[in-house]
């Protein structure tokens, strides 16, 4: 028999980033999702912070690698790696 | 069995070579300079070449990039203080920006006026073990357990330096929207 009580809003909140990091499994994650969904306080502040992570992931990651070093890579790593001197 | 050296290469190209644009991020916000950046990508990627029969087809090739790349870093590429100022995480522990902001901006609509550089800049300040953390995790997307095998920390410290990282960023963040006049202070 299992008792099965939920969670109040500071435990929920507790697992606040391990639940959006989609690091939580079992019988936790659902206790969070279930709470969340009844709760509008626990709802506004995991989707505040899923925007925030959004948000910086949008800005942090506009950067790619520039062309002349993928040149570099080819000519200088894949072209020229038979020779092992340095 | 062996392969030869133009299969060696061309399955490098194909398969290490995808994740040159991760590599690369990583890279500059470890050495916070665009020109060394783009020289321990490239000695990360011969190392990774020379290297590849070490390498077990089918495990997690991102990781042991990943790896070579923050090593060559410790070993060849970092500066103790060549950085700039570092922001106090123990200040920044408790401050909590839905708290700040939550009833006056619950969307954090004022998030699109902060610009990349800005929020670049922001990572950058953050002391090294929890700024590559964060990199890994929140703009790579990597799963805690991937970032505890590159970090070589356990799982709960990945955890907890994710949960600072992130408490410090949005701390600084506010400061700045604050001061740009993008949000108002809280008035308490
Ligand atoms: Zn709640």
């Amino acid at each position: 028999m299992k008792k099965h009580e939920g969670l109040n809003c500071d435990d929920c909140v507790e697992h606040l980033y391990t639940y959006l990091d989609g690091e939580l499994t079992g019988e936790t994650e659902s206790d969070v999702r279930v709470h969340i969904e009844g709760c509008g306080d626990c709802f506004g502040h995991f989707e505040f912070e899923r925007t925030f992570l959004r948000f910086l992931e949008a800005r942090a990651k506009a950067q790619c690698a520039p062309e002349p070093l993928r040149r570099r890579i080819f000519k200088e790593v894949l072209l020229d790696n038979g020779s092992e001197a340095e | 069995m062996t392969i030869t050296v133009d299969e060696q290469r061309r399955a490098f190209e194909q398969e290490a070579l995808p994740h040159l644009d991760t590599l690369y991020r990583v890279a500059l916000r470890l050495t916070s300079d665009p020109s060394r950046a783009e020289d321990l990508v490239q000695d990360a990627m011969l190392k990774a070449l020379r290297s590849w029969e070490q390498y077990q087809p089918g495990t997690n090739l991102r990781a042991w990039l990943l790896t070579i790349l923050r090593n060559t870093f410790i070993n060849d590429y970092r500066r103790e203080k060549a950085r700039g100022p570092t922001v106090d995480l123990a200040d920044a522990e408790t401050f909590r920006l839905f708290d700040e902001v939550g009833d006056r901006d619950p969307e954090g609509r004022f998030f699109d006026q902060i610009v990349d550089d800005e929020v670049l800049r922001a990572i950058d300040q953050l002391p090294e073990e929890f700024r590559e953390t964060l990199v890994l995790s929140d703009v790579e997307g990597l799963p805690y357990q991937e970032i505890s095998t590159i970090t070589k920390v356990p799982v709960g410290t990945v955890k907890s330096r994710l949960f600072r990282a992130r408490r410090a960023l949005q701390s600084k963040l506010y400061d700045y929207a604050v001061e740009m006049g993008y949000i108002k202070k809280n008035p308490e």
